[in-house]
């Protein structure tokens, strides 16, 4: 098995705004080991966002190849592409994006391929949400609703996790217990999360800082 | 979760919008539904009209000469032409009683009343009966001959009093309204000829008068269906703004549902099978709707006979499958639009 889970080889991604182009990305060149903890710092601007979307093939870059798990994304169908996102890679985002209209069992059991109903509930044991499976996101409060997007993101134990601002909506404690989280699954599970975050104290949890600048890691650490 | 389910969610997520939306198709399947079974019952009674011309020919008098009755005497000569054969007569007239307009009707066959109640000869429908205070075995004067009422026949909005066709002709002095003929020679040839011997009367063949009837029949079901067809197309519209709004609305949903791996093509089916759903829901509750209506219009309009007729399996699925593919269709494009949303600018988008 490769052990590399996600590789930027020379990546950049350029935006039209007007007549200006910015250059969000610059020949990034990026290499996550399975099993690592990464944590992406930097001002706003600097490119951390644009990273993470398309290390998750939610954009494709300019220029440059990005592979996960050794296949090369680029090349990829549309098809192929949902395939990948579904199965390799969990997204967790700073505004939660739970489906109001599903309870939080049904929310975490969204993107799974075959239904398990059994492997949900133990997610949300794990999460200390079983008590809530029946409720829906408008009654859980912050530090929950991430929790359950957490568990959203593990059903189908994906290969890496990228998280978007994790904490940016909750108060310390409950930013502190979703890292902690994060960081037991990481430590325990060996899965390979990267984080973006603006709050030191949430990238510390992590084994290493990469911080960014103008579209590229200022140390260009792997 | 499949997609599905998720559809189904969103349906009663916006109860309030999704009943709205469902009642513009269920106003529109329930009009195609009233208005065709109307106008599909008037075809069978077309269809009974023409089966009553078995006959090659029918002469009438011509309006022009002023009376709506032929003579003895011009009734005998038509009835002595040589190529004429199989003659029915009717005659129909009428006369003031007691202020009141009533229509007289012969019948040669008994079995065209519906509904007598006492025995034939001299029968008066219900609206007679109630309008002048007859009953069965009361007297009226037609043409200065007293009549016994014999029976009363069902309510027809009109005043009616159908008489045995060889009464109505002794009361009338033998005169007929109309004779209904066969002829030995070709119809259109004998429509000259009686023309020619017969003055001041109207010979039509049968072919004539089918023509006509299906024309009328053809005309009045074109001008229905228009109107039922704007009907359904006013709901369609409500579905494809709907589905507009709600793909709006949800777009950073849709956005979500790509990031966490739904392809485009489970997407553009999650919005085509809730559109189709709304579809599919709305036409049978339209259908419901429109039967009730047809009953509730065939009672007033007293033409319960033709309910069956007015109800076809044909009209009934087609206005469900139509519906629905029709808000499948609805909804194609608010589903390419959810399925081309960009992902970074949906996750975006509050």
């Amino acid at each position: 098995m490769n052990n590399n889970v996600l590789e930027f080889e020379n990546v950049s991604k350029t935006y039209k705004m007007g007549d200006e182009t910015i250059k969000a990305l610059d020949g990034l060149n990026v290499t996550i080991k399975r099993g690592s903890f990464k944590a992406v710092m930097g001002p706003s601007g600097s490119g951390k966002s644009t990273f993470l979307h398309v290390a998750g093939i939610l954009d494709m870059p300019t220029k440059g190849i990005i592979k996960i798990n050794g296949k090369e994304t680029q090349k990829l169908s549309s098809k192929e592409q949902a395939k990948l996102r579904r199965n390799e890679i969990g997204f967790i985002f700073q505004r939660f994006n739970l489906m109001s209209q599903l309870t939080v069992l049904e929310n975490v059991m969204l993107p799974m391929i075959e239904e398990d109903t059994n492997k949900a509930l133990e997610l949300l044991n794990k999460m200390g949400l079983s008590s809530k499976a029946d409720k829906y996101p408008g009654h859980l409060s912050g530090g929950e609703q991430q929790r359950v997007a957490i568990a959203r993101a593990l059903i189908n134990d994906p290969s890496i996790i990228l998280a978007d601002e994790p904490t940016g909506e909750l108060d310390t404690k409950n930013a502190n217990s979703i890292m902690q989280i994060l960081k037991d699954l990481n430590q325990k599970d060996g899965v390979s999360i990267v984080v973006v975050t603006h709050n030191q104290a949430s990238a510390d949890y992590a084994d290493e800082i990469l911080h960014m600048s103008d579209g590229n890691f200022v140390d260009n650490a792997n | 979760m499949n997609l599905y389910k998720l559809a189904f969610k969103n349906i009663r997520r916006k109860k309030l919008r999704s009943a709205l939306t469902a009642l513009g198709i269920i106003i529109g399947a329930a009009t195609i539904v009233i208005l065709l079974g109307i106008g599909a019952g008037a075809t069978s009674e077309v269809q009974e009209q023409m089966n009553q011309y078995m006959y090659d020919v029918v002469i009438t008098p011509t309006s022009s000469s002023g009376n709506l009755l032929m003579e003895p005497q011009t009734v005998s000569k038509i009835k002595n032409m040589s190529y004429l054969y199989d003659f029915r007569e009717v005659t129909v007239f009428s006369q003031d009683i007691n202020n009141t307009k009533v229509n007289f009707e012969g019948v040669n066959d008994w079995k065209e009343i519906k509904d007598i109640n006492g025995t034939t000869g001299v029968v008066i429908n219900k609206d007679t009966s109630d309008k002048l205070g007859l009953h069965i075995g009361d007297k009226i004067t037609v043409n200065d001959q007293q009549l016994t009422i014999t029976g009363i026949s069902k309510p027809e909005q009109s005043v009616y009093v159908y008489l045995d066709q060889k009464i109505a002709e002794n009361v009338t002095g033998n005169k007929v309204s109309a004779i209904y003929a066969r002829s030995h020679d070709n119809p259109n040839s004998t429509v000259d000829e009686v023309q020619k011997q017969v003055n001041d009367v109207s010979v039509v063949t049968k072919s004539d008068k089918v023509a006509d009837l299906q024309e009328t029949n053809n005309q009045a079901m074109l001008f229905i269906g228009i109107i039922a067809g704007i009907a359904l197309v006013v709901g369609v519209i409500s579905v494809v703004n709907t589905m507009m709004m709600s793909v709006m609305e949800r777009t950073k949903e849709l956005g979500v549902l790509k990031a966490i791996g739904f392809t485009n093509w489970e997407l553009k089916g999650s919005i085509l099978f809730e559109s189709g759903l709304i579809g599919f829901l709305g036409s049978i509750l339209g259908v419901i709707l429109g039967i009730v209506g047809i009953i509730v219009f065939a009672n007033m309009l007293h033409f319960t006979d033709y309910i069956p007729q007015m109800m076809p399996l044909w009209l009934i699925g087609g206005v469900i499958i139509g519906s629905t593919l029709l808000c499948l269709l609805a909804g194609l494009y608010p589903a390419i639009s959810a399925s081309r949303l960009n992902v970074v600018e949906a996750l975006r988008n509050e």
